[in-house]
């Protein structure tokens, strides 16, 4: 156990490259899940299926995959990134398919009359969805949001097999330089129940809350 | 930027020779078989944990609680590296000493523990929807609790784990590609190698293992929506996978 704890600075710069790579991710996949979600509810049937097809490729396949192409695949096109930004585009875009979901759930949940009031009110259709449709939206989608920056921070553990230094990655270093697993991981483990124990807390408060005064 | 080289037929040319698919294949072969293993013994276990949650048991109740909660708040990554890590220095069970270096094995291990305890709450989540009358009626019978379980609570429970259990199996099939950092032989690392001995572009290689992945997963879906899903139940369904937490299932009516 001294040895882990000698070695716990490590352990905790690992978890600091963590939280930012789960808060830029979170920021990116936020804003291209709902211009992806807003292609999935437009009136015209090319963007629909864009917007669909983005979904079902993205969410379908395996977030290292994408890790790797960021990383791995960009520089045979000569554009090479740095790994941290290769992780972070990769859980973006993963992580987005699910946030357009749960946008486009949260749209298709506001009434047709509200549209149709907006749009006979003069609102043109980007005002309807700023001023009408997306803040009503963004009340239901919330919880699942919530669910999401869950995954999305456990997620992050996948940018060690792309060679970021985060918390996962630097538990491999320290496990292998004093062979104690069981301290070494039980560390680790400790600080990710520490991010993810609190948010499921809140999520399933905030969905008990939102769901209260409404019926299924 | 050299763009080109997206479309470069010498890039692709090494799909054409059925050597290279009969590669790819063993690495699905592998990648099969963890997530097969998975499922079977994650339902089982899965069943276990809920029925023990459920239960009055102190001594059932408690340690499956415990274990379900922190689990599945753990990264599926960091399971994978603590089975293959720990199943060489050994575990003991019940006194018992086992331990494995195949990391075929340390997979197996790491996402049937994962699955359990996420299944465990769909299991739950499903006999908690079942109405109370009929357990009443049950138990009115004369029906001990295995057999009002087994007979009346799980047949009308299990069409409604379907669902969100299918969407778990989805997610289950994506986590075999991080095997791969154990050293597993499944269908990613066989691609990086393909790419890694320039047999073709990396981008190449990664988007035909991506359309691997993509069929086996979209398949599964399709079958899921045969089984009257509601609008949204689906997409909560989905996305609770994701987080290894499980949508709260609605009431009937």
């Amino acid at each position: 156990m001294e040895r882990v704890i000698a070695n716990l600075p490590l352990l905790l710069s690992g978890f600091h490259t963590t939280l930012q790579l789960a808060a830029g991710a979170l920021v990116l996949a936020l804003l291209l899940g709902t211009l992806v979600a807003l292609l999935r509810v437009s009136p015209f049937r090319v963007l629909r299926v864009a917007g669909a097809a983005y979904v079902e490729f993205l969410r379908n396949t395996p977030l290292l995959v994408h890790m790797f192409f960021w990383v791995f695949g960009l520089p045979f096109l000569g554009i090479t990134l740095p790994e941290f930004v290769g992780a972070l585009l990769g859980l973006a875009f993963y992580t987005s398919a699910f946030v357009a979901e749960a946008v486009r759930a949260g749209i298709l949940s506001v009434s047709r009359g509200q549209i149709e009031a907006a749009r006979s009110l003069g609102l043109s259709y980007a005002q309807t969805m700023r001023w009408v449709v997306l803040p009503q939206a963004f009340a239901i989608t919330v919880p699942p949001l919530g669910n999401l920056a869950i995954a999305l921070t456990k997620n992050t553990s996948v940018a060690s097999a792309v060679l970021v230094a985060e918390l996962m990655y630097q538990a491999e270093v320290v496990n292998a330089r004093t062979f104690a697993t069981y301290e070494t991981f039980g560390v680790t483990g400790a600080l990710y129940l520490a991010l993810t124990l609190p948010l499921g807390w809140l999520v399933s408060r905030l969905e008990r809350r939102l769901t209260r005064y409404r019926s299924a | 930027m050299q763009l080109d080289r997206l479309f470069g037929y010498r890039y692709w040319k090494a799909f054409l020779e059925p050597e290279i698919w009969v590669f790819l294949l063993t690495g699905l072969q592998a990648t099969l078989t963890i997530a097969v293993a998975a499922i079977a013994l994650s339902l089982v276990f899965g069943t276990l944990l809920a029925l023990a949650r459920l239960g009055r048991l102190p001594l059932l109740h408690y340690p499956a609680v415990l274990y379900i909660e922190v689990i599945r708040a753990l990264p599926v990554l960091f399971l994978i590296f603590f089975f293959f890590f720990g199943g060489a220095r050994g575990f003991s069970v019940a006194g018992v000493r086992v331990s494995w270096t195949d990391p075929i094995v340390a997979a197996i291990v790491a996402l049937t523990a994962y699955t359990s305890a996420v299944n465990a709450e769909i299991v739950r989540a499903g006999i908690l929807s079942i109405e109370k009358g009929q357990l009443e009626a049950a138990r009115a019978l004369g029906l001990p609790y295995i057999q009002m379980m087994r007979l009346v609570v799980l047949p009308q429970a299990l069409r409604r784990m379907v669902p969100p259990l299918v969407s778990q199996f989805i997610t289950l099939v994506k986590d075999t590609s991080l095997a791969y950092v154990i050293g597993t032989h499944e269908l990613l690392n066989k691609a990086k190698i393909l790419y890694s001995g320039f047999e073709t572009g990396p981008i190449q290689a990664l988007f035909v293992a991506a359309l691997i992945y993509l069929t086996i997963n979209y398949s599964l879906s399709r079958f899921s929506r045969r089984f009257e899903v509601r609008p949204g139940e689906e997409l909560r369904a989905e996305i609770a996978a994701e987080a290894g937490t499980v949508a709260p299932v609605p009431a009937k009516g």
